[in-house]
């Protein structure tokens, strides 16, 4: 059969549903059944999953033409990864629909945290043709024995929304996976299917590795657009409108007008305390929605989750309020509109959620904006603006991270054992680890055989012995329990929330009902509920008659400005100080934007304001470079530092997105404290190190990197250790590495996760070359100005000093605590 | 620093001890021994060498101040015997001309017959030395014409200055008829005390103790 003649069956099933296949498909089906590799760039729901199911099976019928019967349990064919479970459900149904249209006679099932023990059995026993599944499954089953037959028929590797992948080290458990699966199947086909992202040549490169630098993969782009229509909600009073805060509850009556006018509404918020209360405050607006509004956010108990994401299916639900929960994966037909609260904080993220409307093709999304402050909308004019030029973020990939090596290594140990110099080879194609050492690769398999050199005296830590040449774990209870802590997700030890009666309600972090007592009042999963008692990791509550009570405020919750809004940003405010107010935003806006410019100013892009004065709370400082607020810590703190250098002065220091407040008890010349050196990159790193919290941000990173790589355990299921001694055992170990093991690979992990994700040394650095060519515009003010209003009643603060303890507490006295 | 306190002499000590000069008399409390490898057994991991920096704090202070009896207002021990509980009696080994005694607190849960054969003098709390009375926790009572210094707190206090400053700091405690010994040993946390009018609050600090 020609290539033509296998595209013509697919083209001819097609035709039979009524579609016709995108230029993009086509392109797709040819390139695979050419043999080659790939990279599909296409969003969610134009049809990116045919694109490389069809030649899948296409490729097989090829194969079969010639005979009788199409043969049935022909092993594992293909391996389709997809980072979410709501995502399996819908490509399990795509596939099937194929299957049975093309008059094949395969199996389609899915393995992920959710599937039971007797269907992997199952699944083990008989393969089927198309497994899909998530990294952590896969590794599971590179830990049982002869899973090297299990693969033996597999042609190809897909990964879907890879470019939700890239960016975590799920990415990196995907490349360690391919690594060992291309070294069984030197024929095996590898292809990612990714959303847009501003550096998609680096999402091939590290799906590929070393195989990037051949010449047998394309990356094709569909190119079907989605058109964006951005509304913003407008306070009719911008004067009385708040000048912070993050709820924006006033405009809850303008939502509804939006929800009442439209058959189904998806409303997202930024964080699940946000998604709690929009939830609560709708509902008491409109009493009638009950029964036609609903609530989805990760802590809600998975039973309810699936009841809401099947009535939104069925388009029985007029609103639901959601948070990133709903960003990705399954595609609801019924939706109609979307409503964002407050900033999204990234124009990709963004995209993605307006995307959730306007489905046939050809059809506008419309995205309404709701700001929780006034200056938010400014966000959506630099938004709109975003979308406009395709200013989209990239994801920053993960390298050199030996907390998943390690944790793989351990991983081949448990099915049968490694040779070390094998998988060696193989680890070093991979993109995230082609740097790594023979030295550091000693150390690596050290580290899994005793623990390295300050933990060799511990028999805990002794997992893996070596014998006749090949590494095998030492015995079966190390065995089971590193299949239970396969992953790279640390998250938060959760408490399952139940009535009394025993019924499920959902996931609360540990550290909010750590913090109650029986009796108090809170909200969650939309209900007021009433605290029975609280055991091990189990809430039992009550419904409660009371209106209010207070919400939980989940980890996570303040995400960072990105790059690309923030450039954005700073040009709508250049708009604003040349009073080029053609957005309906920026018009709004006028009477506040002309209140800071008459008490302060509005900077434009050559210029960087900086804010002086004084009030009964001591002298503040505030710098506004518009560069998000993960930028702004690591530069508030360097900023502190360096001044600290020249005056004995201690400093507290509060961020937002647009700027940040150095706080003083002192006052400040200016003149000898702003001088041209200030912003300089040479000695930054030195500087940044010893402007002391890149230690003590270390120290945190180091408890996921601990817990990933095996030396701090979550416990047995049922007797999971509660996060906080997790935390201070992963923190002594960060000092007993520091202290006497410098070399320890996890700790330089911590050190480089921190410098590049953190404080992303890279973008710090071109931010302070930036900073060096502005202009300053020094504004010393009577009265805080709306800029400045919602960072000084920040009261999470980071301290700066170059004082003693003693010359701080001389002038200091007792808190006094109620 | 030194304060005068029922007409005593008292030192209070940077390492988080008092020294009775008068009767050459050292008060320590909440050693927590063996915590770490406590949790390591529990299977939270928790790496070796705070024992060291506690026995290097103790053996500074029996240097400086040469003292006759060191007193430990309970919860030397952190619970269970380990490994440590030798490496402790070997250290005391070495200062045969100091009486180590311990009032007992709620997490000195070892046989009876281990502290018998240590070199360790055991009390049941609370015990007199005028004008003192030791325990463990704070008496509910102080009888009429002595002063109870205890432990098990932890004290800590919070400070505040202008600029939004604040400083959280280990303390010596005093109330009029009681006083409270800051937690010896390290890996320990702290409690906030919520000081009255007449009180006073000693904080500590890397090498020296500051009256607040």
């Amino acid at each position: 059969m020609t290539r033509k003649e296998q595209i013509e069956i697919g083209s001819r099933w097609f035709q039979q549903k009524g579609w016709t296949p995108f230029p993009f498909q086509v392109q797709t089906w040819k390139a695979y059944l050419q043999g080659k590799n790939g990279v599909v760039n296409a969003a969610t729901g134009s049809g990116k999953t045919y694109a490389l199911l069809v030649p899948i099976l296409l490729e097989f019928i090829a194969k079969h033409q010639k005979k009788k019967k199409i043969p049935a349990q022909n092993g594992l064919q293909a391996i389709w990864i997809s980072p979410i479970k709501a995502l399996t459900k819908e490509i399990k149904l795509s596939a099937e629909q194929a299957i049975e249209a093309l008059g094949l006679n395969w199996k389609v099932a899915i393995r992920s945290g959710d599937t039971s023990s007797a269907e992997r059995a199952k699944i083990k026993k008989r393969p089927p043709e198309i497994l899909i599944t998530t990294p952590e499954s896969l590794h599971l089953l590179l830990a049982t024995a002869g899973y090297e037959d299990f693969f033996n028929n597999l042609k190809v590797f897909v990964a879907d929304e890879w470019h939700e992948l890239l960016g975590s080290k799920r990415g990196v458990q995907v490349e360690l996976a391919l690594s060992r699966l291309k070294a069984l199947l030197p024929n095996l086909k590898v292809w990612g299917i990714s959303a847009t992202i501003g550096n998609m040549e680096d999402a091939a490169a590290v799906l590929f590795g070393a195989d990037y630098k051949k010449d047998n993969w394309k990356l094709i782009r569909s190119k079907i657009e989605k058109k964006i229509d951005i509304q913003p909600v407008l306070p009719d009073d911008i004067e009385r409108f708040p000048w912070a805060g993050h709820l924006g509850i006033f405009l809850a009556e303008k939502v509804l007008d939006i929800v009442n006018d439209s058959t189904t509404t998806l409303l997202f918020t930024n964080t699940r305390n946000q998604c709690e209360r929009w939830y609560q405050e709708l509902l008491a607006l409109q009493p009638d929605l009950a029964g036609l509004i609903a609530m989805h956010h990760s802590a809600i108990a998975r039973t309810q989750r699936d009841w809401v994401e099947e009535a939104l299916h069925e388009g029985k639900l007029k609103l639901v309020v959601c948070t990133s929960s709903l960003d990705l994966g399954v595609d609801f037909r019924p939706v109609k509109t979307v409503i964002q609260i407050g900033s999204p904080k990234g124009v990709a993220r963004f995209l993605q959620r307006a995307g959730r409307s306007g489905h046939q093709p050809g059809a506008t999304s419309v995205v309404h904006f709701v700001p929780t402050h006034a200056l938010e909308l400014v966000e959506s004019a630099a938004l709109r603006r975003a979308v406009a030029r395709k200013n989209l973020e990239s994801r920053i990939p993960y390298i050199r991270s030996f907390d998943v090596l390690v944790q793989y290594l351990v991983t081949l140990s448990v099915s049968g054992g490694f040779d070390a110099l094998q998988i060696y080879e193989e680890v070093k194609k991979t993109y995230s680890y082609e740097s790594v050492t023979p030295e550091e690769w000693d150390w690596c398999l050290a580290f899994i055989c005793t623990g390295g050199t300050s933990l060799d005296a511990y028999d805990e830590y002794n997992r893996v012995g070596l014998y006749k040449g090949k590494y095998y774990i030492v015995n079966k209870a190390m065995a089971t329990r590193h299949r239970l802590s396969i992953g790279t997700i640390v998250s938060d030890t959760m408490v399952e929330v139940k009535y009394r009666n025993g019924s499920k309600i959902g996931r609360v972090e540990e550290r909010f009902i750590s913090g109650l007592r029986p009796g108090d009042v809170f909200m969650f999963s939309g209900k007021v509920l009433e605290l029975v008692r609280f055991r091990g990791i189990e809430a039992r509550v009550k419904a409660s008659k009371k209106k209010r009570g207070i919400t939980p405020s989940w980890a996570g919750g303040r995400m960072p400005f990105s790059s690309q809004l923030s450039e954005e940003l700073r040009h709508q405010m250049t708009l604003i100080q040349r009073d080029d107010l053609s957005s309906q935003e920026l018009k709004k806006l006028r009477p506040l934007t002309d209140i800071q410019k008459k008490r302060s100013g509005i900077p434009a892009e050559n210029e960087l304001l900086i804010e002086y004065f004084k009030d009964r709370e001591g002298y503040h400082l505030l710098f506004y470079p518009f560069e998000g607020r993960f930028i702004h810590e690591g530069l508030s703190t360097l900023i502190a530092w360096r001044i600290s250098q020249q005056i004995k002065i201690t400093f507290t220091i509060a961020v937002n997105d647009y700027g940040f407040e150095l706080l003083s008890d002192q006052s400040i010349d200016l003149e000898t404290v702003l001088k041209p050196g200030l912003f300089t990159t040479e000695n930054l790193k030195e500087d940044i190190l010893e402007s002391v919290n890149a230690v003590e941000m270390a120290k945190r990173r180091f408890r996921d990197i601990a817990s990933i790589a095996g030396l701090i355990y979550k416990g047995y299921p049922g007797m999971q250790k509660s996060t906080r001694h997790l935390q201070s055992s992963s923190q002594l170990f960060f000092e007993v590495f520091q202290q006497h093991e410098p070399d320890n690979l996890l700790v330089k992990q911590a050190n480089e996760e921190v410098m590049r994700f953190q404080l992303e040394e890279n973008r710090l650095r071109s931010t302070l070359d930036r900073l060096t060519e502005l202009e300053l515009m020094i504004k010393s003010i009577n009265r805080p100005a709306p800029l400045t209003f919602p960072i000084i009643v920040d009261r999470l603060r980071e301290k700066v000093s170059s004082e003693t303890l003693r010359e701080r507490i001389s002038k200091m006295k007792l808190k006094i605590i109620r | 620093m030194t304060i005068l306190l029922k007409n005593q002499t008292l030192h209070l000590h940077p390492n988080k001890a008092i020294f009775w000069e008068n009767k050459k008399i050292l008060f320590i409390a909440d050693l927590h021994l063996g915590k770490a490898a406590h949790f390591r057994k529990k299977g939270i991991a928790a790496p070796p060498a705070l024992f060291e920096q506690n026995i290097q704090n103790l053996r500074q202070l029996i240097t400086h101040f040469h003292p006759v009896r060191v007193l430990i207002l309970g919860d030397l021990f952190h619970s269970t015997l380990n490994i440590i509980w030798n490496k402790f009696e070997a250290f005391l080994l070495q200062f045969s001309e100091v009486s180590f005694e311990l009032v007992k607190g709620n997490h000195d849960i070892l046989p009876e017959q281990v502290y018998a054969d240590s070199i360790l003098t055991l009390h049941q709390p609370p015990i007199i030395i005028e004008p003192f009375i030791l325990s463990h926790y704070p008496l509910e009572t102080v009888p009429e014409g002595l002063y109870n210094l205890y432990g098990h707190l932890h004290p800590g206090v919070l400070l505040e200055g202008m600029g939004k400053q604040l400083l959280k700091l280990p303390c010596f405690y005093l109330e009029p008829t009681q006083a409270v010994l800051p937690a010896f040993g390290a890996f320990t946390g702290l409690a906030l005390v919520q000081p009255q009018k007449g009180d006073r609050v000693f904080v500590v600090l890397e090498d020296e103790v500051l009256e607040m």
